[in-house]
C-alpha cells in the first residue's frame, strides 16, 4: 500500500510533472481546439470510488470505451491512496463507503487543496444532501440510480468548464455547439433549435458514437421535480425536429434510432 | 348523556343532601318539641305543687282564679280523662286583643273532705315563637352548609383531577404523525394518576416505536432498493451499446430496461410518500403558485409537441401558498401529467387557478368505479400498465399534509379535479 509519507523521491518528480501538465493548459492554448481536446481527452484521468463493485465495473467499462484512463476504488483508505498517488481531473464519488463516508473522503480532498472536479453519486436526493456536498466543495451531484449517459455528460460538462478556458465550443464534424451562447452552426449556417431541442443535441453530442435510451434523453430534458417526470414517448418528436433541423443546414443523417430503445447520435 | 366528572359529582351531592337535611330538619324540631314538651310539664308541676303547697297552708288565704297563672276549683267538674295530663287552651287578652296560647295542667287533690281540682297555665306563645325561630335558623344554616359543601367539594376536586386533565390535554394534543412522545409527569401526588401516566407513557412510546421502525423501515428498503436498480440500469445501458446487437436482443433489452424504469419510479415514487409521511420536508415560505403552474404548462407545451390536448388557462396573479415549494411542484406537475397523459386525442385540459382553489379539467376515458379510489395507492385507472400507480397517491399525501380538500370528479370521460386551498 502507498501512502503519501511512503514517497519516493521519483514517485514524487513523477507526482509533480502530472500535476502540472494537468493543470497548466494555458501553456497549450497555442494549439487549435481540436488538438488540444485530442490532448486533454488522451489525459483525462477518471477516479471513480463506489463500493458496489457491480456498479464499479460498469461505471468503470463505460468510460475506458470513452478513451479515460480509469481507475477504481472501492473502500475509504483504497481511495485515499489513489488520490495521494495521483491527480485525477475528474472523481467519481459515492457517498456511502465502507471504512468511511464519501463526505469525509470530498473534506479531505478540498482541505488538501487538491482540485479535482468531484461528482458526487448517492442514493439520498434530499435537496439538504445536495446542498451539504455542493458546500463541501462538490462540483455537481447525481442520484442513484442514475443513467450512464448522464454521467458521461456531466463528466464532460465539469471537464469542460475545469479545463477549457477560452474554449467554449464542443466541435464535432461540420457542426460547432458554441456553449456560452447555445449557438448551433453547421457549414449551413445557424440552426435555430429551442430550449429542449439545445439539450437534446448537447447530451447525445456527450455521448456520440453511443445508444442513448429514449428514459435518459426523456430525464436529461425534462428540469421539473425527478420524481415524476413525463414518460419517453415524447422524446420522439422531438428528435424528429432536431432531425429535420439539422437536415436543413446540410447535416443529415446524425441521429439513428437504434431498434427502439434509444437514439445514437454518429460522426 | 355524559356529563363531566364534577356535574355528576354536584349533581349527586344536590339529590341527596337536602334529603339529608331535610330529614335533620324534621328530626331536630320534633327533638326540640319534645323538650319544650318537657320543659313546660316541668313547669306546670312545680306551679302545682306551689299552689297546693299555698292552698294547704291557708285555704282561704289565696284567690282562685288568676287568669293565665291558675285557677283553683272544688268537685271535679273536669272530666277525670283530662286529670294529670298537659292540654293546649287559649285565652282572651283584651290588652293585646288577641288569643294567647297556653299549656295546662289539671291534678285533684283532697284536703279533707274537699275534693280540689287545681289547673295551672303556662304561656306557651314566646316558647312557639322560639321554636320557630330556633328551627328557621336551622335550616337557613343547612342551606348554607349545603352550597359550602358543593363549592368545596367542586373546588376540591378541580385541584384533585387536575393531573388526569392535564394527561388528558396532552394525550389529545400527541400526534404520533407529528410528534415526539410527550413527557407525562410521573409524580402527581396521587397513586392512580401516577399509575395512569405510567400505563399511557408505555403505550405511547411502544406506538412511537413501532410506527418509527416502520418508517425507518419502508426508507431504508427504498434507499437499498437504488443500488441493485443502478446496476441493472448500468448493465443494460452497456448491453445496447455492444455490436452484437440486433434486433431481438433489442427487444428484450428493451422490456427489462422499461420493466427496471417503471421499478425505480416505483421506488422514488414510495421513498417520497415515505418522506411525505415522516414529515421531512421542511416548512416552506410562501410559494408562487401562479408562476408554478405557468411554467410547469410552458414546460408541458414544450414537451408534448405533435399531438398535444388543448390547454386552456384561466390563472388569478399572485396566488400564494404557504408550504415547501418541491411538494407543490410535485403536486402541480403529478395533476398536470395526469390531466395531459389520460387525455385522449383531439381532447382539452381546463386549468383555473383562484386563491381558494385549483381545478384541472379534462376530457379521458370515460371512468368504471368510484374516482375517489385512485387516490390509494396501487389503484388505476383502465389500461395504465405503464404508470407507478402512486401519483395521485401523492397528490392525496400532499393535500392531507397541507389541509387541502381534494375532490375527483367523473361524469362521462369528463374527469375534474378540484383543489380547495383553506388555508387563511
Amino acid at each position: 500500500m502507498l501512502t503519501a509519507s511512503e514517497n519516493t523521491p521519483i514517485r514524487n518528480l513523477y507526482i509533480a510533472v502530472n500535476h502540472f501538465l494537468a493543470t497548466q493548459t494555458r501553456l497549450f492554448s497555442f494549439l487549435p481546439d481540436w488538438a488540444l481536446a485530442l490532448r486533454k481527452f488522451a489525459a483525462m484521468r477518471l477516479l471513480v470510488i463506489e463500493d458496489e463493485r457491480s456498479l464499479l465495473t460498469s461505471i468503470l467499462q463505460f468510460f475506458e470505451q470513452e478513451q479515460f484512463r480509469c481507475e477504481g476504488a472501492g473502500t475509504y483508505s483504497e481511495a485515499i491512496d489513489k488520490i495521494e498517488e495521483f491527480r485525477y481531473d475528474c472523481i467519481i464519488l459515492d457517498i456511502n463507503l465502507p471504512g468511511g463516508s464519501g463526505l469525509q473522503l470530498l473534506k479531505y480532498l478540498r482541505a488538501d487543496e487538491k482540485g479535482d472536479g468531484v461528482i458526487i453519486i448517492s442514493a439520498r436526493d434530499s435537496l439538504d444532501d445536495r446542498i451539504a456536498c455542493l458546500d463541501l466543495g462538490a462540483d455537481d451531484y447525481l442520484t442513484k440510480p442514475f443513467h450512464l449517459s448522464e454521467l458521461n455528460a456531466r463528466v464532460k460538462a465539469l471537464i469542460r468548464r475545469k479545463y477549457s478556458e477560452g474554449a467554449h465550443t464542443v466541435s464535432m464534424g461540420n457542426l460547432r455547439i458554441d456553449l456560452p451562447s447555445r449557438l448551433v452552426t453547421t457549414t449551413g449556417g445557424p440552426v435555430p433549435l429551442s430550449k429542449i431541442e439545445y439539450d437534446l443535441l448537447l447530451f447525445l453530442t456527450s455521448n456520440k458514437n453511443r445508444v442513448v435510451s429514449r428514459r435518459a434523453i426523456a430525464e436529461h430534458i425534462y428540469d421539473g421535480p425527478s420524481e415524476q417526470g413525463p414518460g419517453p414517448e415524447f422524446v420522439y418528436s422531438h428528435i424528429k425536429n432536431l432531425k429535420r433541423k439539422l437536415k436543413e443546414k446540410g447535416c443529415p443523417e446524425m441521429i439513428h434510432s437504434v431498434y427502439g430503445l434509444g437514439y445514437k447520435l454518429v460522426l | 348523556m355524559s356529563k363531566s366528572l364534577q356535574q355528576k359529582n354536584t349533581r349527586s351531592l344536590l339529590t341527596w343532601l337536602p334529603l339529608v337535611m331535610l330529614a335533620g330538619c324534621i328530626f331536630f324540631y320534633l327533638l326540640l318539641s319534645s323538650h319544650i314538651h318537657h320543659l313546660q310539664e316541668q313547669q306546670l308541676e312545680l306551679k302545682q305543687e306551689n299552689i297546693w303547697n299555698t292552698l294547704r297552708s291557708m285555704p282561704d288565704g289565696i284567690p282562685l282564679h288568676i287568669k293565665g297563672e291558675y285557677d283553683i276549683e272544688k268537685g271535679s267538674p273536669v272530666p277525670a280523662g283530662w286529670i294529670g295530663r298537659q292540654r293546649d287552651t287559649s285565652l282572651y287578652y283584651a290588652s293585646g286583643r288577641e288569643w294567647d296560647g297556653f299549656a295546662i295542667l289539671t291534678k285533684q287533690y283532697r284536703l279533707g273532705d274537699t275534693i280540689y281540682q287545681i289547673t295551672t297555665y303556662f304561656s306557651s306563645k314566646e316558647i312557639t315563637h322560639l321554636l320557630i325561630k330556633v328551627s328557621l335558623a336551622e335550616a337557613v344554616i343547612f342551606l348554607l352548609l349545603l352550597g359550602a359543601i358543593v363549592v368545596i367539594n367542586r373546588k376540591a376536586s378541580r385541584t384533585l383531577w387536575t393531573p388526569f386533565y392535564d394527561t388528558m390535554e396532552t394525550v389529545r394534543n400527541y400526534d404520533i404523525l407529528k410528534n415526539k412522545p410527550p413527557a407525562l409527569a410521573g409524580q402527581t401526588g396521587v397513586d392512580e394518576f401516577n399509575r395512569l401516566n405510567e400505563t399511557l407513557t408505555r403505550l405511547i412510546d411502544h406506538a412511537y416505536s413501532v410506527y418509527n421502525n416502520q418508517k425507518q423501515f419502508t426508507e431504508n428498503a427504498s434507499h437499498e432498493l437504488q443500488t441493485p436498480l443502478a446496476i441493472i440500469r448500468s448493465k443494460v445501458e452497456l448491453l445496447m451499446d455492444t455490436p452484437f446487437l440486433n434486433e431481438e436482443i433489442a427487444a428484450k433489452l428493451g422490456d427489462i430496461n422499461e420493466a427496471n424504469e417503471r421499478l425505480s419510479q416505483m421506488n422514488k415514487n414510495l421513498l417520497l410518500l415515505t418522506k411525505i409521511d415522516n414529515n421531512q420536508f421542511p416548512e416552506g415560505h410562501a410559494v408562487q403558485v401562479t408562476d408554478l403552474l405557468r411554467k410547469y404548462i410552458r414546460h408541458y407545451q414544450e414537451y408534448y409537441e405533435g399531438d398535444p390536448p388543448e390547454i386552456k388557462v384561466y390563472l388569478e396573479e399572485g396566488v400564494l401558498l404557504q408550504a415547501n415549494s418541491s411538494l407543490i411542484e410535485i403536486l402541480i406537475n403529478n395533476l398536470l401529467r395526469n390531466a395531459i397523459v389520460h387525455n385522449i386525442p383531439g381532447g382539452y385540459v381546463d386549468i383555473r387557478l383562484t386563491g381558494r382553489e385549483l381545478t384541472i379539467e379534462n376530457s379521458g376515458l370515460v371512468l368504471e368505479g368510484d374516482p375517489q379510489r385512485l387516490f390509494e395507492r396501487f389503484k388505476k385507472g383502465r389500461d395504465e400498465s405503464g404508470t407507478t400507480g402512486l401519483g395521485l397517491a401523492l397528490v392525496r399525501q400532499i393535500c392531507f399534509l397541507y389541509r387541502f380538500d381534494v375532490q375527483y370528479l367523473h361524469t362521462a370521460g369528463i374527469h375534474r379535479i378540484r383543489l380547495a386551498f383553506g388555508q387563511e
